[in-house]
């Protein structure tokens, strides 16, 4: 089997909106997302959300969120012209896990310095934070600022001949195959779980990234979608979001990609309403060869996570080399995760 | 062109009274004096649920006495949450009325979409059976663990170290309730205040959580100096 990048094209489409209890209780959308080129359609790809944690300590966490994927976004930029053996997977895979993660947490961290610098917080946050929370809550925001903007990460850089997914906190990853299966890249993080997620603003965040350096050989998945939390806790359990990975694909040979493209936007609204509740923010990458396809049909799709409880629900490392068939990609020593236990020192 | 994924749902909340019914609840009116209390709440309970049409509240009551039974088994909506009135007769078996509630809280039944529970433990007494294994079976769930636990003491033979235990939090101190009006603002609390912040999705960063830290709660009503009106 040949290594030789595949010349494919990709469009990338997108859309964040504020969720339905944000909305009535008067707080911004929080999520962010980012993607470059800004035509959404010339490899390399890198596709960015974010997902401001939006409690009472992160009370700039839209800005935190804004920042990381900022920072997401210059740092895959950086770590692709960096590259002088573009097809040396091993290198890259190797500095994108053992640098990556380390490099863009000091982006954001230097990011959130300067906001604070050029926005202090003021006497109406502080004051605010006081109300909500107590004396010791507000001493650690105050010893340690970058609480406030504490955020999640998500981020796929698609190439010619590899695909890096990179994920710090909830949210989820699907690819989705040209019949319409699906899997997930990166393993369910049994951390995220009853409001708390792993973050930027958390003590030596880096640790807490999963990466997984996909190689593709000959047939890449025909779509790869990310996620904020709110999309898949607005479904009734986990096979029903996973299903959302098919729909899309077969919407997107069926109607084309700018009709999807005008529709996403009523799809997490009304999904937010009826569902979570929290903001949705979703980016779409599809590879166009691929929707020429003949269509799958959605509902017969099987996907890759079969139980419906999210924690029990826990797909193997190298979920993506059981999905599809042996010869449509390689996988070099697929996942990686830095830090699989709990125990974490408060920075406090 | 049809919205993409399954069925929509909006995420479960579960609230559970664990309501103490020893023979020492028989006396000064204790027992009726909860009942009233639950009663009263009902409709505040209905109010914060439908602030928040994101959250679906599932209200559930267990009692304990000689053993524990469920005395509302069913996850029931607010809309449909009526309180049928204890009675108080027996010993104090909390252990028993624990471990029930962690068999509810493992997942399945529950699932990982959930929002944190919310546990309100009423007691004026002391465990007769061995509450620390109930305890126990209860923290080894993960939703028992991240549940929001609240305790709420009547009168002054209350076991306070044990309700602290129960609790789990060093911030949260057991309320006291030292008569009807005591109690009445207590329940209120939990089930209007504790009930809006767990109904509320934000996120919390992993490594900043303290114990039972995940949610965090408005401050719980003054507890208010001794006063004549004390019965308990």
């Amino acid at each position: 089997m040949s290594d030789q990048p595949l010349k494919s094209e990709w469009r990338v489409i997108g859309k964040s909106v504020r969720g339905a209890a944000h909305v009535r209780s008067g707080l911004p959308n929080q999520d962010r997302i980012s993607w470059t080129p800004e035509s959404g359609s010339v490899l390399p790809l890198i596709v960015s959300i974010s997902d401001g944690h939006g409690s009472n300590k992160a009370f700039r966490s839209d800005t935190g969120a804004e920042l990381a994927v900022r920072a997401a976004q210059s740092i895959s930029r950086s770590f692709l012209t960096s590259q002088t053996e573009p097809l040396n997977h091993s290198t890259i895979k190797r500095w994108a896990e053992e640098n990556l993660p380390r490099e863009l947490v000091r982006h954001w961290q230097n990011d959130v310095a300067d906001d604070l610098t050029s926005k202090p917080f003021t006497k109406a946050e502080l004051d605010q934070l006081q109300a909500k929370e107590n004396a010791e809550k507000c001493r650690q925001v105050v010893l340690n600022p970058v609480l406030a903007y504490g955020a999640t990460v998500l981020t796929a850089i698609i190439t010619e001949s590899y695909i890096l997914y990179i994920q710090l906190g909830d949210g989820d990853i699907l690819a989705v195959g040209e019949k319409g299966e699906v899997s997930r890249p990166l393993p369910r993080d049994e951390r995220l779980f009853a409001n708390e997620t792993t973050s930027l603003s958390s003590e030596k965040a880096w640790l807490d990234f999963h990466t997984h350096f996909q190689v593709l050989s000959s047939l890449p998945p025909a779509l790869v979608l990310l996620a904020t939390d709110g999309y898949a806790n607005s479904y009734r359990n986990d096979p029903e979001f996973l299903k959302v990975g098919p729909d899309i694909l077969a919407a997107l040979r069926s109607d084309g990609v700018e009709k999807v493209n005008e529709k996403l936007e009523e799809w997490l609204v009304d999904a937010s309403t009826n569902g979570s509740g929290d903001d949705i923010t979703v980016g779409i990458v599809c590879r166009l060869d691929a929707l020429k396809a003949p269509p799958a049909s959605p509902s017969d799709v099987k996907t890759q996570s079969p139980e419906s409880n999210h924690a029990c629900a826990k797909p193997p490392l190298l979920a993506k080399t059981q999905v599809l068939p042996a010869d449509t990609e390689k996988t070099i020593l697929s996942h990686k995760s830095t830090k699989n236990h709990l125990t974490k020192t408060d920075p406090t | 062109m049809k919205r993409p994924g399954g069925e929509l749902a909006t995420r479960p909340l579960h609230f559970i009274w664990i309501c103490d019914c020893s023979g020492s609840m028989a006396t000064d009116g204790k027992i009726q004096s909860l009942n009233n209390a639950i009663r009263e709440v009902i409709p505040h309970m209905l109010k914060v649920a439908d602030e928040n049409p994101n959250a679906e509240v599932l209200v559930r009551a267990i009692s304990f006495s000689n053993g524990a039974h469920w005395h509302l088994g069913q996850p029931t909506q607010i809309a449909d949450f009526k309180w049928t009135d204890l009675t108080a007769n027996g010993v104090t078996d909390l252990g028993k009325a624990l471990s029930m509630v962690a068999e509810q809280l493992k997942m399945p039944p529950m699932t990982d979409r959930a929002l944190p529970p919310v546990l309100v433990l009423i007691s004026d007494g002391q465990p007769t059976d061995d509450f620390e294994s109930g305890l126990q079976e209860l923290m080894r769930e993960p939703w028992g663990k991240k549940a929001v636990r609240i305790a709420i003491a009547i009168g002054e033979d209350a076991a306070h170290d044990v309700l602290e235990k129960f609790i789990g939090n060093s911030e949260l101190k057991p309320l006291q309730a030292n008569n009807p009006e005591a109690l009445v603002a207590h329940i209120r609390w939990v089930s209007t205040a504790v009930l809006k912040s767990a109904s509320s999705p934000a996120s919390q960063a992993a490594g900043a959580v303290s114990p039972g830290g995940n949610v965090p709660l408005p401050p719980p009503p003054p507890a208010g100096p001794s006063s004549a009106t004390d019965v308990w």
